[in-house]
């Protein structure tokens, strides 16, 4: 095996977003990360490609183009209906040894973390997980890759300076999504599934599902809504269930309410529950004590609603709501069915 | 239980061993040591269940698997709420053959890494099983088998803590143990109510900050604290109480004990 | 069924920080245990041989304390544990991980089945599980919350993913990561504790599998960490709102709105 010369990294050009989609609509996450590749590609002086892998998906050209891909590169096919990782992987990798990319990028999905690192694999390439900042080192041209680890603890900056492509998967609504520009041009390049890439998938989905509402993990829930002992009993909870539900997140709670028997010890947060670090945390009626704190201090925005303006949580709050929750909660539900 | 405190018998907390020690062998040797000591010198041996949600071994398994000596009335085992209902039933028809007639029934305080008693499990429908319902499963299912106490949070909202307790009584407790009590509490007042024998917790370590997490409010670092010495103002305060010693030293604090209660 | 599992020993996070001054990441005197995810791994693959009989090995690569994890996983009832450890696996990123992984299942040998944790709480990358499939040339299944059914040459299993979730059939030898919806894992007993603490733990190195110098450790790495910094701290100050109700939630849903989040 060898690592790439100079000469061999010379050949690899261009910025690629490996889209995902799902009944024949592209994820948000495709936008935002078009809008990163277009960022890269510029710094580059090279092309954003956008990969549509999947069976009707040449439908979605113009969409990709429409969102800043210069090209977008088709392999529609119905053997690549489902996601059968493998055969995903293998595909993957046959174009990006026929059309050599300089950077590959891929949602920090389900599908974009099973997929990518079988493909780095395959490709002989680095691979940076999770990233939320991707830049261009201006001196040297590398991609340098910025990725929380430790859970939240520490922000590393990686980078693979002799293998290529430069792969990423990118966290989802981190980067900014841009807006679609419909006169813009591009051009579609189509594959065929090679053959190479027919055998027989040793896998084969048998059913999907999609789930309905609830089940939200508070671990991999955007927005969590908690309650404390402010909610004085399980009625309480019902609201934060209905609130949660409406804004598609979570429902968590602090040690007092769990030990009054309120809500399941599994919506516990803190030191002895689970810890968090969703996009949104919404403590209701919760003091914040130490131990609360430390499982979901390192949440993006934070808000407390709570009468008492001195609860520890409302000094650490972005936003401190000084009300009741029993008010404050169905007002917010009435503005956000109202817009 | 009562005898317990007209015996002047101390309950003496003794830690077990962490699961993830790497010295397992010397902590199971030091932790027999410490036990065997204070069962000789009458007292009673109170083994804490994952306290903190820590990972340690439990009293019983302890007690078979080290040959410790059980006396029915001097040891009491905690049970908490975060275990499979198998372990559950394995733990409490290994405790009535080994005759332990204590326990401390509390909710616990619980880790992601433990299994959680669901109310189906032991047949209550309730959102989530607590003290109250893991009380009211022993005594239903093991009738007459044990003495059971509870937990007291002088430190949490009274009203709620109170509640609480109506709710831990009607279940069937049989006495009740406070958390730590520097010199005093007034919250310990308000059990007299209940008639039922109060064992007060006493923290021996002079690191009294460490008790923060348990006060909910913040204990600076620095701040002094003789062990002791609380330990015969809570005894001059409350006589008619049991004591719950915590962190016990057994160098320099155990052999003082026998003077100390007289 | 013969089952790799493959645990990762990682520092108890809630302790890991930066030196300030020196900008390092400060995990020395920090306690280490096996990466929480892969206890489910470890779970599953206990029950997959309670169904279907057969052998379960764990393997972890790391230095000689890594023998650690591997003695937990026995306590929890692996028939034995491999120890990947080499100087030259030092600084090895997921690429060269999985590889070298890859080569200890071979060595294994007749393996059907490799079970890995969703990612581990370190590195967080997630990305060795499908690392090692590749490597191995096999089929995987990520995010798996239940194993149904297990014929000789293939198991059923659901997948999840953001929108739901996948049953798929999977042909054998094949690689799963699993996620904590799959089982509640055991607790060990002090007794296989101990019997673990006494077991044979055999070290493989890198020539002993076969792997290629160029392929692990740092050389065989194409990523490099090249800086690592605190989080950037808490942006901005408090804003409070204390208007009524209807003003305050216009105010609210209009910043949550600006930034996509409802
Ligand atoms: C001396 C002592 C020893 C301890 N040892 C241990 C130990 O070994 N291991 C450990 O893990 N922890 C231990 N703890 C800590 C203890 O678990 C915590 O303090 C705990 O959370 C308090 O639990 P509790 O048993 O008092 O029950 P609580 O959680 O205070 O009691 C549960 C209450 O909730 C009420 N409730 C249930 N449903 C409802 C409802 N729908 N609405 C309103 N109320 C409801 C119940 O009626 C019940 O009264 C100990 C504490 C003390 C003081
Ligand atoms: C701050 C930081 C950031 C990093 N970022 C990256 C990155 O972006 N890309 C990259 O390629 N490398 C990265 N690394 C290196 C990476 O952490 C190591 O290669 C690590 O050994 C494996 O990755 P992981 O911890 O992410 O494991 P994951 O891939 O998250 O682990 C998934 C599963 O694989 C198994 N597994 C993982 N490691 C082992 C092991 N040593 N022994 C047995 N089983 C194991 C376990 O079942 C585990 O649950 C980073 C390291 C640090 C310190």
């Amino acid at each position: 095996m060898h690592t790439p010369t100079e000469t061999d990294r010379a050949q690899y050009r261009n910025v690629w977003v490996i889209a995902e989609h799902r009944d024949g609509k592209l994820k948000g996450v495709t936008f935002e990360l078009l809008g990163a590749a277009r960022r890269l590609a510029d710094a580059r002086q090279s092309e954003v490609w956008c990969v549509l892998l999947g069976s009707g998906v040449r439908a979605l050209a113009g969409e990709c183009i429409a969102r800043q891909a210069d090209v977008a590169l088709v392999m529609d096919d119905p053997r690549l209906a489902e996601f059968v990782d493998e055969l995903h992987a293998d595909a993957l990798t046959k174009l990006i040894e026929k059309h050599k990319p300089e950077i590959v990028v891929c949602g920090a999905t389900a599908r974009g973390r099973a997929l990518i690192p079988r493909v780095a694999v395959l490709t002989n390439s680095g691979l940076t997980a999770d990233c939320t900042g991707l830049d261009i080192d201006p001196e040297t041209g590398v991609l340098l890759q910025t990725r929380p680890a430790f859970g939240g603890n520490i922000i590393a900056t990686i980078k693979s300076v002799s293998h290529r492509p430069q792969m990423a998967t990118v966290r989802p609504r981190v980067m900014a999504e841009p807006e679609p520009q419909t006169a813009r041009k591009g051009r579609v390049i189509s594959e065929p599934l090679p053959t190479a890439v027919q055998h027989a998938a040793r896998m084969k989905v048998l059913q999907a599902i999609t789930n309905t509402a609830e089940g939200i993990h508070l671990a991999d829930a955007d927005f969590i809504i908690t309650g404390g002992r402010g909610l004085r009993g399980k009625k309480g909870f019902e609201l934060l269930r209905r609130f949660a539900h409406l804004v598609g997140g979570a429902v968590g709670a602090s040690r007092a309410a769990v030990d009054a028997g309120w809500i399941d010890y599994a919506h516990q947060v803190g030191q002895t529950g689970q810890t968090v670090q969703p996009k949104v945390y919404m403590a209701c009626g919760v003091s914040g004590q130490i131990q609360h704190l430390v499982g979901m201090q390192s949440s993006d925005i934070i808000i407390a609603v709570n009468k008492d303006p001195n609860a520890p949580l409302m000094k650490l709050a972005d936003f401190a709501v000084v009300g009741d929750v029993f008010e404050i909660l169905p007002a917010m539900m009435d503005e956000i069915r109202r817009v | 239980m009562q005898h317990h405190i007209d015996k002047k018998m101390f309950h003496i907390e003794i830690l077990s061993p962490k699961q993830k020690s790497q010295k397992l062998e010397e902590d199971l040797a030091s932790f027999a040591d410490k036990y065997r000591r204070a069962f000789d010198a009458g007292h009673v041996i109170c083994i804490p269940d994952n306290p903190m949600g820590n990972l340690a071994f439990q009293g019983i398994e302890l007690i078979q698997e080290l040959g410790l000596p059980v006396h029915g009335d001097q040891v009491s085992v905690h049970i908490n709420t975060f275990h499979t209902k198998r372990d559950l039933d394995a733990m409490l028809t290994a405790a009535c053959d080994l005759g332990i007639s204590h326990m401390l029934v509390i909710s616990g305080d619980g880790s992601p890494r433990l299994p959680k008693l669901t109310g189906k499990e032991v047949g209550y429908d309730v959102e989530a099983v607590t003290s109250v319902e893991l009380l009211r499963y022993i005594r239903r299912e093991y009738p007459g088998k044990f003495h059971i106490g509870v937990a007291f949070n002088p430190y949490e909202p009274q009203d709620h803590e109170l509640e609480k307790m109506h709710r831990k009584v009607d279940a069937g407790a049989e006495f009740i143990t406070t958390q730590p009590v520097i010199e005093s509490h007034p919250a310990v007042e308000s059990l007299w109510q209940f008639g039922l024998p109060v064992v007060i917790e006493c923290w021996m370590s002079k690191k009294i900050h460490l008790l923060s997490e348990c006060v909910g409010y913040e204990i600076p670092e620095d701040t002094p604290y003789d062990p002791v010495s609380n330990l015969q103002t809570l005894m001059a305060k409350y006589p008619k109480c049991g004591f719950y010693l915590a962190i016990l030293g057994f160098k320099t604090q155990f052999p003082i004990l026998k003077d100390v209660w007289k | 069924m013969k089952i790799v599992v493959c645990i990762k020993q990682v520092p108890a996070t809630h302790e890991v920080s930066i030196d300030p001054e020196t900008k390092r990441l400060k995990r020395e005197s920090v306690e280490a245990e096996v990466n929480p995810f892969d206890l489910y791994a470890i779970e599953e693959g206990l029950r997959l041989r309670e169904r279907f009989g057969g052998e379960v090995v764990a393997l972890s690569m790391g230095p000689p304390q890594a023998q650690w994890a591997l003695r937990e996983a026995l306590s929890m009832g692996v028939d034995r544990g491999l120890l990947l450890s080499d100087k030259a696996f030092a600084g090895s990123d997921t690429w060269a991980t999985s590889y070298a992984l890859a080569r200890a299942v071979e060595t294994v040998g007749a393996v059907d089945l490799v079970l890995c944790g969703k990612q581990a709480i370190d590195g967080d990358t997630a990305q060795v599980g499908p690392g090692i499939a590749a490597h191995l040339g096999w089929p995987q299944a990520t995010y798996v919350s239940h194993v149904q059914d297990a014929g000789a040459k293939h198991l059923t299993v659901t997948r999840m993913n953001e929108d739901g979730h996948d049953v798929v059939q999977i042909d054998l030898p094949a690689v799963l990561t699993v996620v904590k919806d799959i089982n509640t894992p055991r607790v060990p007993k002090l007794r296989d504790c101990r019997t673990a603490l006494r077991a044979e733990v055999a070290v493989l190195t890198a020539d002993a599998v076969r792997a290629e110098p160029a392929r692990i450790g740092l050389d065989g790495s194409p990523t490099r960490v090249v800086k690592i910094n605190p989080p950037p701290p808490r942006g901005g100050k408090t804003l409070v709102l204390d208007g009524s109700p209807a003003e305050t939630a216009r105010r609210l849903v209009h910043e949550l709105r600006m930034k996509s989040l409802v």
